[in-house]
């Protein structure tokens, strides 16, 4: 369970670094780690949301060669908060899962930006919005909607296979 | 389990802190390159996998896109020679039938066109055309085509005649070779030859290419068809009669169409064929 966990985590961070720009719409890519976390915290809780959160981000910040620690923050704080209040929301819908990773995805855009905010990140919030976090907030639902048909799928293949 | 949690989180939140003063004091490159070196060739490799999967999915697109036109190019190709065919054999037919036109046209007689629905092709050598009593048609109506003569009807149907060509062995027409005026019998044979039987030693003997024409005697058929030029002259010794074997201007493989003379004329029609004179 561990080691698919890991692979998971670090497979996501680098197929954001690899496969990510394969599967761009314009200049638009998802944000595969996040996606991960995402519908980890929702089905594991916030401490393994928060861990993989911290790893997944931390390798994705020092993959990227941007300020290692920056993703890693906001990443595990958002998989602690949604693995937090995911048992309050209806969050077995899948329709839920997908909107709401869309939400988390502006959200830890914006988070991510207030804490660049201290070390002088020069780019401005609107175009940032504009042109990173939301188209990429809206291509994380598409994939995260897919990851959710997949994993329904597999699911369903497994309790079919072991009813037999 | 909640203290638990409080720990994770506050540890989570401490290191990326400590994380990121090193960083902004000019320190912490080096587990970034630690990581770095580990992640490098897992990056190249899965870089190599993505692109030489997305290579085999464009060449996979591509292939079937290919496919797929170059079925529908086959197709296209089917149909286009189908149509091409068709309008050879529908510019076929116009020409022939203009032709048909002109002549009936040209003539000073009345005339019924008719389509060769049926050929017999054995013993006798007959053509079936679509028009019969209905259409007037009356037996040893005489038959021709812009080349020349066919022959006669000799049977009448409701809806259809059967002509007797002049190449079936029971035909007999009367001939005049056009250059000089040398009378005779054109008959049939059984072998779809026609010949020319002509008096010998009676002024000018004809010659190889020499037309043929309808000698307008026994009141059957107008004067001047023609009927079809001297191929060969056979002599046999002193035999009253000669022979000289006739190609027929009308290809009976071939024929469509005919106009059935349905009047009468005296006047000689040799003039009216462009093949002849």
């Amino acid at each position: 369970m561990r080691a698919s966990l890991a692979l998971l985590i670090f497979g996501g961070g680098l197929a954001q670094t690899t496969f990510a720009s394969f599967i761009r719409i314009g200049d638009v890519v998802p944000d595969i780690p996040l996606t991960v976390v995402v519908l980890l915290a929702l089905r594991r809780g916030p401490e393994i949301g928060c861990l993989a959160g911290f790893a997944s981000g931390l390798f994705q910040d020092v993959l990227g060669g941007g300020l290692v620690g920056v993703q890693a923050l906001t990443k595990a704080l958002t998989g602690f908060t949604l693995g937090k209040i995911g048992g309050h929301l209806w969050v077995h819908e899948p329709l839920v899962q997908v909107v709401g990773l869309v939400v988390l995805s502006i959200v830890e855009g914006v988070a991510r930006f207030l804490l660049m905010q201290f070390f002088h990140f020069p780019g401005a919030f609107g175009d940032l919005m504009l042109h990173v976090v939301l188209p990429q907030s809206l291509y994380n639902g598409v994939i995260g909607a897919a990851l959710v048909l997949a994993m329904a799928w597999t699911e369903r293949m497994r309790a079919h296979s072991s009813w037999r | 389990m909640r203290v638990r949690r409080v720990v994770l989180l506050s540890s989570v939140i401490a290191v990326c802190l400590v994380l990121l003063t090193l960083q902004s004091r000019g320190r912490g490159a080096l587990a970034g390159q630690a990581i770095g070196v580990v992640a490098a060739p897992l990056q190249t490799v899965l870089t190599k996998v993505g692109r030489g999967a997305v290579g085999m999915w464009t060449t996979y697109v591509d292939w079937k896109a290919f496919r797929a036109e170059n079925r529908r190019i086959r197709e296209e190709l089917a149909g286009l020679r189908v149509e091409a065919l068709r309008v050879r054999e529908t510019e076929e037919e116009n020409a022939r039938l203009r032709r048909l036109l002109a002549l009936q046209e040209r003539l000073p007689l009345s005339t019924l066109s008719g389509e060769v629905i049926a050929r017999e092709w054995g013993w006798a050598r007959a053509l079936t055309v679509n028009r019969g009593a209905a259409d007037r048609i009356i037996r040893m109506t005489p038959a021709i085509n812009p080349e020349g003569l066919v022959g006669r009807v000799v049977e009448v149907r409701s809806g259809s005649s059967i002509i007797q060509t002049i190449n079936d062995p029971a035909s007999t027409v009367g001939g005049t070779v056009q250059r000089t005026r040398t009378s005779g019998i054109v008959e049939g044979e059984p072998s779809g030859a026609t010949r020319f039987k002509y008096m010998a030693r009676d002024g000018e003997a004809p010659r190889v290419g020499d037309l043929v024409v309808t000698s307008g005697l026994g009141g059957l058929f107008p004067k001047g068809i023609p009927i079809g030029r001297v191929g060969a002259l056979i002599e046999r010794g002193s035999a009253l009669f000669q022979y000289a074997v006739l190609t027929p201007e009308v290809d009976f493989q071939r024929l469509e169409e005919v106009l059935l003379l349905t009047g009468q004329t005296a006047v000689d029609l040799a003039g009216h064929f462009p093949g002849s004179g």
